[in-house]
């Protein structure tokens, strides 16, 4: 595999079957150095069977992956972090103790984990809970524990999984300065959530799996510009039931409508057709950029449309004939 | 190494301080303690009440034709002496009491010396006291005119010397002998508790690791197998601190108990014994620890962790179950068998070395055949660690074992 020095984890047409269940399917992407990565795709869609090849806890069946620019080895495993979405700590140890020990199995000394474990839970404000024990933590103090375990010891590729559930807003704006701070000292974070509008805000490019496969994949304003090219938001004075060249009518608020174009249409000739349309009156026509809510939506359930559609077509019955 | 031996710390230390430690610690040798004490006082009988006087009636005309016996009170060990006074019939003794001449009186029925019981009416309570004044009359009636010194001998027949034909080695009687035999059979004893405690530590600990979901972010730190190796390594840390206590507070029991009869130079170690105990202990715990570790993490919860745990631990006190079936025939196939059985090898050679040799070939083969399966249980659990550590609340099945066992 030929990685480039910015790439610190390439991911090639890596499968993995579970008995019969295909949780990947022939995925291939690329996480570089210095930016935000998000991985997205609804609940089963292999996000996570995917994250866990990566860090070498599961073998693919089929592919290659190289981290930090090669196969996985003991030493790299100290330059990974992992919030895994599986929270856990050990709830009879207290947290500095729980830390310190996170901390040195990532190869940090007593010394300098103590010394980091200090700093970082002055910075989450956990300090004044250092000596109680796990268990005796809210679930939002949990969270932050157990997000400067994944990050103490300052790793090149760290892989965050719904980095910010259970969080109220004051703690989540803390934890996304923690990942901009690491972005931008130039280590690859890995975000997996399903809250776009964090996805939105922080990330640089994203890969969007679905059923194993990758669906989308690439800059995110790529993508969105690419999904917004066949959707304009329309001012109306009437209700449109249905325009030429429009696959969807979506009422957005009052008089306000936003149009799906069919691939191919272009926006003139809609809006001719609106302003043609002797029951309305065009009062406002303007190209507006896509959600990332509306592109998973709109992909996603495509995607099992599609294979609705698939399994209708299978289902022939026992001396049926399909025309 | 250096991980493996910071889990190992690690778990020696956050289990040291947990409450059962200190309660398995200290409760059982406290528990075993009171129970033996309640059972020293509940079986031993009362002193009862000695009388100054006992009367007795001779039916089988055959006993001495003393009037009047008198038991001193160095013989009785007591403060007070115990006299006997013949009457001729059961209605003269039973006038005697109830005017209260004597405190009671003996019956030796005509059919005494062919077994029939001797008949000790009294209203007071009779003891162990009375029990002995009546043993220790009845001997110097049957031996009429014998110097003392030949019913200290009844009592004691004899001091006995064991040598080995083979070794030529002498043993003599008391703790020395004691020590002898015991070694061996208290680390036979050691191991299986430590089986016992170990298995089903190690089970927990290892589920717990996987319920506190805390296993996810360890092994992408670490290798499964030294997540084992270092939870077996802290628990048998714990276990050892755990038997040095007991051990030191046994020794220091047993000089209490033989300060006066013990002397150093009796002492005779079973080196040999000991050697290959251990030998075949210290792999044999590891193949417990790691088959625990095993079945922890196949098992859903911590409940059904313990359960695998118990069926594990049977095994390794199934010798003790059938102790007498090993010690009756020390050689004999199921002894035998037993002796080279890697999860029984261990206990079984060691109480076998208590009362009779065990050639040497079985030793070198049983463990051999235990280093053997200690390696391809590694091998086995490591595999099926792979497949199972993220398996959250869930058993592994067995078919999804075998996958793992043939796929890794």
């Amino acid at each position: 595999m030929n990685t480039s020095d910015k790439t610190i984890l390439q991911v090639q047409d890596i499968s993995k079957t579970y008995a019969t269940v295909r949780a990947v399917d022939d995925l291939s992407f690329e996480v570089y150095a210095g930016e935000i990565f998000g991985l997205l795709g609804p609940n089963g869609a292999g996000k996570t069977t995917t994250i866990r090849m990566a860090l070498d806890i599961i073998k693919p069946d089929a592919g290659q992956i190289a981290v930090l620019g090669g196969p996985m080895t003991e030493a790299k495993k100290e330059r990974i972090g992992y919030l895994p979405e599986e929270r856990g700590l050990y709830d009879d140890m207290t947290l500095t103790d729980t830390l310190l020990f996170l901390g040195q199995l990532k190869g940090l000394s007593r010394t300098e984990a103590q010394r980091r474990v200090e700093g970082q839970l002055k910075e989450v404000e956990l300090w004044e809970a250092r000596e109680r024990k796990v268990e005796a933590l809210s679930r939002g103090m949990r969270q932050k524990a157990q997000f400067v375990a994944a990050t103490m010891h300052d790793p090149d590729l760290i892989i965050v999984d719904e980095p910010f559930s259970g969080l109220d807003p004051v703690n989540t704006r803390l934890i996304k300065d923690l990942i901009y701070r690491m972005r931008d000292r130039g280590a690859g974070v890995i975000m997996s959530t399903h809250q776009m509008h964090q996805v939105e805000e922080m990330c640089g490019r994203i890969l969007l799996v679905n059923h194993g496969k990758r669906v989308l994949y690439g800059p995110l304003a790529e993508i969105r510009q690419r999904f917004s090219a066949n959707v304009v938001e329309v001012g109306l004075r009437g209700e449109p039931v249905t325009v030429p060249g429009v696959e969807q009518i979506t009422a957005v608020e009052n008089g306000s409508y936003r149009l799906l174009l069919e691939e191919g249409v272009p926006p003139e000739e809609v809006l001719q057709a609106l302003v043609h349309a002797p029951e309305l009156v065009v009062e406002r026509f303007e190209h507006v950029e896509t959600s990332l809510d509306e592109i998973f939506i709109r992909v996603v359930g495509r995607s099992i449309e599609e294979e609705g559609s698939l399994e209708e077509d299978q289902a022939v019955p026992a001396g049926g004939v399909r025309i | 190494m250096k991980k493996t031996w910071l889990i190992a710390r690690t778990t020696y230390r956050e289990r040291l301080r947990s409450g059962m430690f200190l309660i398995l610690t200290f409760g059982i040798p406290l528990l075993m303690i009171g129970a033996g004490v309640i059972g020293f006082l509940a079986a031993s009988p009362d002193d009862g009440e000695l009388p100054e006087t006992i009367g007795y009636v001779d039916e089988t005309g055959e006993l001495a034709p003393t009037e009047r016996v008198t038991l001193s009170e160095e013989l009785l060990d007591l403060d007070a002496e115990l006299t006997f006074t013949s009457y001729p019939t059961r209605e003269a003794a039973e006038a005697a009491y109830l005017n209260g001449e004597i405190g009671g009186y003996l019956v030796i029925p005509a059919g005494y010396f062919s077994g029939a019981a001797v008949t000790y009416f009294t209203d007071a309570e009779a003891g162990a006291v009375v029990e002995e004044g009546l043993k220790q009359f009845l001997q110097r009636s049957l031996l009429p005119d014998r110097p003392e010194w030949v019913f200290a001998r009844l009592e004691d027949p004899a001091n006995y010397t064991y040598v080995g034909q083979a070794s030529g080695e002498a043993l003599s009687e008391g703790p020395g002998l004691i020590i002898r035999i015991a070694a061996p059979a208290f680390l036979a004893m050691v191991f299986v508790l430590a089986v016992l405690f170990g298995t089903s530590q190690m089970g927990t600990a290892i589920i717990q690791e996987k319920e506190q979901r805390a296993m996810e972010m360890v092994i992408t730190s670490i290798r499964p197998l030294e997540l084992v190796a270092g939870k077996v390594m802290g628990l048998t840390l714990l276990s050892l601190t755990q038997f040095a206590i007991w051990t030191v507070g046994g020794i220091v029991a047993l000089f209490l108990a033989f300060s006066d009869q013990l002397s150093l130079e009796e002492l005779v170690v079973p080196w040999e014994a000991l050697i290959w105990g251990a030998l075949l202990i210290i792999p044999g715990y590891f193949l417990y620890a790691i088959l625990a570790a095993g079945l922890g993490i196949i098992a859903g919860d911590s409940q059904q962790a313990q359960q695998l745990a118990g069926i594990m631990s049977f095994l390794g006190l199934a010798p003790i179950y059938i102790l007498a079936a090993i010690l009756g025939n020390p050689d004999g196939p199921l002894s035998v068998g037993l002796s080279l059985f890697p999860l029984t090898s261990p206990s079984v050679i060691l109480l076998r070395t208590t009362f009779a040799g065990v050639p040497t070939w079985q030793m070198v083969a049983a463990l051999a055949i235990l280093l053997a399966t200690l390696a391809l249980a590694v091998l086995l659990v490591t595999r099926i660690f792979r497949a199972a550590m993220l398996n959250y609340g869930k058993a592994l099945r067995p078919r999804e074992i075998w996958r793992a066992i043939v796929q890794a």
